[in-house]
């Protein structure tokens, strides 16, 4: 009970004055705490507690289903639309007409919410699970010059000739007012890598994974990789210049409704978009277009931070992923393919998922590895706790939760840059995402991978790809002595 | 998805204190509480009461008002009496301090150490006992139905049908057997999506089949998931009801069979190698598994090997019950059922409940394998609960018995409805006992 969070003190510097004072406050919070403990104790439990990651809407599991567990505060209410979400998330959708679930494309990544995000884990840099977004410099977009596509005919496919595409069409994603995303011509947005029957994909895209060597401050070696993305054209037309590619994998979706409901004071009081305590941290909020709102609003999902609410997110999916309108996202001939119902019912399920509980507490490893986490202040942008306040579904209201992110955006360095802007972010900046089920990654989803395009194929690859304003946490773990370096990784599979 | 068993513990309460709602949104049709019937849900699925195929739009239902929250919350009371939540109502029992998966009402026994979950052997059994000869198996009959196949469509008589019919049901049996451990690579790999998307894109393979595409293996491979695998193949073979005469089957219908037979019996074969060998450059999942607590970066421990068995074993129970049988009796449509071409789904039905007493016992009886299984540690620290369990597994088996094939047409049948309602609650009685009484066991 006594270590049932380890919460980081900040690292203020103090008047040294004060130091009996704080010793004082210090043991008394300490007898306070077995008070507390004690009783807490003595209540219905006879396990030790772990640290309850997402409030009350923790779980105790570590399994492969770990991700798909309702929030058990749900009340019946919320329990029953959670059941109604469920299936709305695991849909999957056909060509139409159909008997069930038409409404598929014609262009689309994936066919469900699932078939991406499966088991609600973070998805495989593949087709048919990431997504790849596209934009046009302005400056390129002026100007009419191509360069000829790469390797056009190669990358299609012996089986799939051009000419049973009769269609040249493409989907026109939705642009926010305020989005500096200049759509592609003949791709938009977003690259959809399949189609329906007679509708040929918008590119052929070919991931080639590019090594390279680094070494640990002890001397041995790792590897690293990063994506080399190809594309080519069905209808054999040349791809324009100045176009900007974001590859991303889908991340996992539980926990996303605690983090709906954490106030924006609260997130917005830990930026420091100009760095005026000079740490080297920055943290800028992302602000974006909210369609039902019709304003500019704080963004909090996505690689990005650019979608405001998990309502707008979930639409834009349906929308932009699967082809499927809806009353967000509405097709040009005005009847969506799915109501309001069913968008919100897909919302409702993420929103009360719960949050896997920490694990291996009593591991010295674990133990260790947290110190180092703190001391390499990788808590500064991956923020330990915050507060939920206010939202519709009462089981997320008021929960402190340990989600490891302050939902701001942070440079990251050029290593990692996609150079291609999204609202307020630049093409160096990446949200900080959440650590909490982190460890729970690879047995929710084997082989599943790390960061925005899925580059790292383990936690230590993924801390070694961190630059900008985390380059000297990453400096400090890849400095560390191997012991070390094993421990900080236990404790985040700890999570 | 477990919670959706609490429905029919507070479904009365709810029905009654949100009755007033119900009738003002969804108008007419609440003549009998759907299953989520809790009020305020409009959407197409609730509109189905009557026995009727109906066509169902993104996985349902869903509501277009969001009321407030305090709309739903009467249904509290109906709890208590079936322990669908265990702690609620005990003792500071509230939600922060009683996760779900134990209970504080449950009647688990305190284990010892030396008597926690940490068999080894168990482990190894589920995967080399049961995992492996179950996919081992499914390969077998995908094999032999790719040879089915190609005599039937060199041969087209009702024999050759008949038996590639016979065959596609014999590859179907393993392939829903092994549904109580489709964790691991067959999720990540896309394997089960390849062999087993649902629903079938009717339109498009109507589509390929219009066309004048040349079908090979290779063009097929292209295809979406929901192109090809069983359902794929099923509507082919089949029909959409069971009912294609072989005078109506043309060349397209049996130059895509022949393309997409080879490929289906890859992705089984992928699927088994997945395991054993290792593809795409991805280590075999075996070791991961089986090395929990010892080495395993995915199972830091054997309680978490022994959780994942458990929570197999819930994952198809409460597809089964809840999904699969729930969904289809609730909204009345056969449309649901997804062996509704070859009218089979009661077949897949009872092929899931032996999944999940396989994954228990650590047996494939069909590969006649004994493994150490669950079943083993239960009976060591609780015999009565080890008794209990197969008692239950034997009185669902019977439930489902009891109900007449083929349920696409008994779901319809108005004097069949107490038979189907009892399996599925049986079923659900089993998950319950996994839930409030296994689970704990294993975890301690």
């Amino acid at each position: 009970m006594t270590k049932l969070f380890i919460v980081p003190q900040r690292r203020i510097g103090l008047p040294s004055g004060i130091w009996t004072r704080r010793l004082w406050l210090a043991l008394g919070a300490a007898v306070a705490g077995i008070i507390l403990s004690t009783l807490l104790q003595m209540s219905v439990y006879s396990q030790p507690r772990l640290p309850l990651a997402g409030g009350e809407t923790t779980v105790q599991n570590r399994t492969s289903r770990a991700y798909e567990q309702p929030a058990p505060n749900l009340d019946n209410y919320w329990s029953d639309r959670h059941a109604v979400g469920d299936l709305a998330f695991e849909a999957a959708f056909v060509t139409a007409p159909a008997k069930v679930n038409p409404g598929l494309g014609p262009l689309f990544n994936g066919t469900s919410c699932t078939g991406c995000h499966i088991k609600n884990g973070r998805g495989m840099p593949e087709k048919g699970q990431r997504v790849i977004r596209a934009s046009q410099l302005l400056t390129a977009a002026s100007s009419q010059n191509s360069s000829p596509a790469s390797s056009t005919g190669d990358l299609s496919g012996d089986s799939l000739s051009s000419s049973q595409f009769p269609t040249d069409s493409y989907t026109v994603e939705t642009i926010a007012p305020g989005e500096n995303a200049q759509p592609v011509p003949g791709i938009g947005t977003q690259i959809q890598e399949q189609g329906v029957y007679g509708y040929a994909p918008e590119a052929v895209i070919q991931v080639d994974w590019q090594e390279q060597q680094g070494t640990y401050g002890d001397g041995s070696s790792y590897k690293l990789r990063s994506p080399q993305l190809q594309l080519a054209r069905f209808n054999g037309q040349p791809l324009p210049t100045g176009l900007l590619l974001s590859n991303r994998i889908p991340p996992p979706v539980f926990g996303a409704g605690l983090l709906e409901a954490v106030p924006e004071a609260n997130i917005l009081q830990q930026a420091d978009p100009d760095d005026l305590d000079r740490d080297g941290i920055s943290g800028r909020p992302n602000r974006v277009w909210d369609v039902v709102e019709q304003a500019e609003v704080l963004g909090r999902f996505g690689w990005k931070a650019s979608s405001p609410t998990l309502l707008q997110q979930s639409a834009a999916a349906y929308r932009n992923d699967m082809g499927v309108t809806n009353p967000l996202f509405s097709a040009t001939d005005g009847k969506p393919d799915i109501d309001l119902g069913i968008l919100k019912a897909a919302a409702i399920y993420v929103q009360t998922l719960g949050v896997p509980a920490q694990t291996q507490l009593d591991s010295p490893a674990v133990q260790r590895g947290e110190q180092l986490f703190m001391d390499a202040n990788c808590a500064a942008c991956h923020r330990i706790e915050l507060p939920t306040g206010q939202h519709e579904i009462p089981a997320l209201v008021n929960q402190t939760i340990y989600a490891y992110t302050d939902l701001l955006l942070h440079d990251m360095g050029s290593g990692l840059a996609d150079n291609r802007p999204d609202f307020q972010a630049t093409g160096n900046e990446w949200r900080t995402p959440p650590l909490w089920g982190i460890g729970l990654a690879q047995t929710v989803l084997p082989y599943s991978s790390y960061l925005h395009d899925g580059r790292a194929r383990s936690l230590a690859e993924a801390i070694l790809w961190h630059g900008g304003e985390a380059e000297s946490a990453k400096e400090r773990f890849r400095t560390l002595p191997a012991d070390d370096r094993a421990a900080l990784i236990q404790f985040l599979q700890s999570l | 998805m477990k919670n959706r068993l609490k429905i029919w513990v507070g479904i009365g309460t709810c029905a009654l204190v949100n009755t007033g709602t119900a009738l003002a949104i969804t108008g007419a049709t609440t003549e009998q509480p759907t299953m989520y019937g809790t009020g305020a849900e409009s959407g197409l699925m609730a509109q189905a009461n009557t026995c009727r195929a109906v066509a169902v739009t993104g996985g349902g239902e869903g509501e277009d008002e969001i009321p407030s929250g305090e709309g739903g919350e009467g249904g509290e009371g109906g709890e208590g009496g079936e322990g669908g939540e265990g702690g609620e109502g005990g003792e500071g029992g509230s939600s922060t301090t009683s996760p779900t998966d134990s209970p504080t009402d449950s009647p688990t026994v305190f284990l010892p150490p030396d008597q926690r979950f940490s068999d080894r052997q168990i482990i190894t059994d589920f995967v080399d006992k049961l995992i492996v000869p179950n996919y081992q198996f499914l390969t077998q009959q995908s094999g032999e139905l790719s040879v089915a196949i190609t005599a039937f469509t060199q041969s087209p008589t009702d024999t050759t049908l008949k038996a590639a019919r016979q065959a596609w049901l014999a590859t179907r049996s393993p392939w829903e057997q092994s549904e109580a451990f489709a964790f691991g690579p067959a999720a990540s790999l896309g394997l089960d999506a390849e062999l087993d998307d649902w629903p079938l894109n009717e339109a498009d393979v109507q589509a390929v089949l219009d066309s004048q595409d040349v079908l090979t293996p290779d063009y097929i491979d292209n295809l979406q998931t929901s192109q090809k695998g069983f359902h794929a193949i099923g509507f082919l073979l089949f029909g959409t009801d069971n009912d294609k005469a072989l005078a109506d089957f043309t060349p397209r219908d049996s130059a895509y069979l022949e393309a997409i037979a080879p490929v289906f019996d890859q992705t089984a074969n992928d699927l088994l190698k997945s395991w054993v060998t290792g593809i795409d450059s991805y280590p075999a999942y075996r070791e991961e598994f089986v090395n929990a607590g010892e080495g395993s970066s995915t199972y830091p421990t054997i309680q978490a090997a022994g959780a994942e068995i458990v929570q197999g074993i819930l994952g198809i129970l409460d597809e089964l019950g809840n999904v699969k049988i729930g969904e289809a009796l609730d909204s009345q449509n056969p449309f649901l059922l997804e062996g509704r071409f070859s009218q089979s789904s009661l077949q897949d039905f009872q092929n899931n409940l032996l999944s999940a007493q396989n994954a228990y016992l650590g047996d494939f009886p069909a590969g006649n394998t004994d493994g150490r299984g669950l079943s083993d540690f239960v009976a060591a620290v609780n015999p009565a609960l080890d008794t209990q369990i197969r008692q239950q597994m034997q009185a669902a088996q019977v439930a489902l018995n009891a109900i007449q094939p083929p349920i696409e047409r008994s779901l319809c049948d108005p004097t069949m409805q107490p038979q189907i309602a009892a399996a599925q609650e049986s079923i659900l009685d089993l998950f319950t006992t996994f839930e409030q009484q296994v689970l704990p066991l294993v975890q301690q």
